[in-house]
């Protein structure tokens, strides 16, 4: 094979003239104090964090909704998917200020020249896009899901955010495994300044001599023009501007995680200034998720020949509303934590579900479903595993803070367990069945 | 560093594949272009919008470096930054609830005087922030022909 050097072929070389000089003074004129792969790990670090917290707590939450067969879950503590959950959406809003400030560090990389070194260079290159492309999408349509704005996204919500969950977490390693050898080197800051506070083994600048206007050469033409007068602005001091940098995405993080996740957690809530919901608003003093008119049930609901079914195989019994009231009551305080991240503890009260399957004959251990009076939607129907249906806090609720249940929290009468989702604590019951 | 290298490559094209499979699995085809152009809109919409106004704040502020204090100008910065990424996520849920919600229960308080409150704040925060850094260099500036 020629090994020998060649000039470049006549067709590149307009890479050499104004493609190039024009990437380079770009990558010049955005050089920053802050734009340091030390900054880069800082950032890459938390948000990786905050990444990883979001992925484990969402595979929690979607498998909840939609075990696999095998699966068991926890129900201890109570309040274990309300903080599971909660942490879901306020890491989920965490990531919009760390998100911008990591991409605004590796910005110039963008006008890295020649844009495609080779097909691997390539293949990094396109990792990334979809990376960067699939995060924000990511972030983005979990934070407009919080208050239900799907009529500006063309595609399902829950399916979309599952899949691409996966496709982010994947880019994650490929991305961690390309640059491992500028993480390790700047992972600790002792050894990523010197003395004088520059960073170490790290040019911000291309050679400015062979590409970009100089003052031998003198500015010419717009861009020419632009370059020159952004290399007259002063320089800040790289230790002043890389603290209010650091300084700046901080506060930015803790004003977004201080007024909206007192919909979550409760000490926050008295500064609860912009979370989609509020604690204590609504019927009952309770949020809505779904609403009576829009499941459809506003008078099945308040149909006077309602009964609740209980069924196992050949054996069944109806129970109507008087008659659930009169079974020895049970009171429990329990979050209802929706997936949305929003949670409120409230206080129930009604029968337990196991006495209710024991009068039936049901068996320890086992499954049941829960149909609801909706007619059609993905809460309609509910399965729940036996850890839940033998637990002693498993209620079928009829009241709520001392009130019987508003329509809109599923009067007659609800699911309620401890540590589960609040789509899964199905409204508007109809027929219990054990499977 | 190579088996680590391998060992993530590995796993990151596993999950690529597995986000790949539940994406044809769950989401309907035709959903596809819409995906494909909401990504294609979060590059352009940060690579050229969002890039291009920091950009050109952060040089208009350097420019005004000449006549105000860097310091200051960092303070500056620092608080339009802050008021632009909460304003980022307040400004969504001010147009939705001006379409209205399913419910009263979603977005239940009033956004965009909790916005305009917080402006003031950090406006104030801002002042004071500037008034105490002047207060100090000047201070140090006094003091430093004594130490010296």
């Amino acid at each position: 094979m020629d090994t020998t050097p060649h000039p470049p072929a006549p067709r590149l070389a307009w890479w050499n003239g104004d493609v190039h000089r024009l990437l380079n003074g770009l990558r010049r004129s955005l050089a920053s104090p802050s734009r340091n792969p030390r900054m880069a790990t800082v950032l890459g670090r938390l948000l990786g964090i905050a990444f990883i917290v979001c992925f484990g707590t969402g595979l929690y939450s979607h498998f909840l909704q939609d075990p696999l067969p095998w699966m068991m879950f926890p129900t201890r503590p109570t309040f274990l998917y309300q903080l599971s959950q909660g942490i879901h959406i306020t890491a989920g809003i965490a990531c919009v200020p760390l998100i911008l400030g990591k991409l605004y560090v590796v910005f110039p990389e963008l006008f890295q020249t020649p844009p495609v070194r080779s097909f691997s260079h390539f293949l990094e290159r396109a990792s990334i896009a979809l990376f960067v492309a699939a995060s924000l999408v990511e972030i983005t349509i979990g934070l407009l899901n919080t208050f239900q704005f799907y009529s500006l996204f063309p595609f399902p919500f829950k399916q979309t955010h599952f899949a691409l969950s996966f496709v982010i977490i994947g880019s994650l390693a490929i991305h961690i495994a390309v640059k491992l050898d500028v993480i390790a080197k700047y992972w600790r800051k002792k050894d990523s300044y010197d003395s004088d506070g520059n960073v170490i083994g790290f040019d911000d600048a291309p050679p400015v001599a062979a590409s970009a206007p100089t003052s031998e050469a003198p500015a010419t033409g717009v861009t020419g023009r632009i370059f020159a007068w952004i290399d007259a602005t002063p320089e800040p001091s790289p230790t002043t501007s890389r603290r209010g940098f650091v300084a700046t995405i901080a506060v930015a993080t803790a004003a977004v995680v201080a007024f909206t996740a007192g919909q979550s957690f409760r000490p926050l809530d008295g500064v609860n200034f912009f979370a989609p919901r509020k604690a204590g608003v609504g019927p009952n003093a309770l949020p809505v998720n779904r609403t009576a008119r829009a499941a459809g049930v506003l008078e099945s609901a308040v149909a006077p020949d309602w009964a609740l079914t209980v069924v196992n195989g050949d054996a069944s019994r109806s129970f109507t509303l008087a008659e659930l009231a009169a079974l020895p009551q049970h009171d429990v305080d329990l979050p209802i934590a929706c997936v949305e991240g929003w949670s409120q503890t409230a206080s129930w009260r009604g029968p337990r579900l196991r006495d209710l399957l024991d009068s039936v004959g049901a068996d320890d251990g086992v499954s049941i479903r829960a149909t609801s009076l909706e007619q059609k939607g993905g809460f309609r129907l509910m399965d729940m595993g036996p850890e839940f249906v033998r637990d002693d806090l498993t209620l079928v609720a009829l009241e709520v803070n001392g009130q019987a249940l508003d329509i809109d929290h599923g009067f007659p009468a609800r699911m309620i367990a401890p540590a589960r989702p609040g789509v899964r604590q199905t409204k508007w019951l109809s027929t219990i069945e054990v499977i | 560093m190579r088996i680590w290298r391998i060992a993530l490559v590995v796993v990151g094209i596993a999950l690529l594949v597995l986000g790949g499979l539940v994406l044809l699995e769950d989401v309907a085809p035709k959903r596809y272009g819409g995906i494909l152009l909401w990504f294609a809109g979060a590059i352009v919409i940060h690579d050229g919008i969002i890039a291009g106004i920091v950009i050109a704040v952060n040089l208009t502020l350097r420019k005004a470096g000449r006549r105000v204090p860097l310091g200051v100008l960092a303070i500056v910065q620092s608080a339009i930054v802050v008021g632009a990424i909460v304003s980022l996520i307040v400004f969504p849920q001010i147009v939705k609830q001006g379409i209205g919600t399913l419910n009263p229960t979603i977005l239940p308080l009033d956004y965009a005087a909790n916005l305009v409150l917080f402006y003031g704040v950090l406006v104030a925060v801002t002042a004071v922030a500037i008034a105490v850094y002047l207060r100090v260099t000047a201070r140090r500036r006094e003091d430093a022909p004594r130490t010296r």
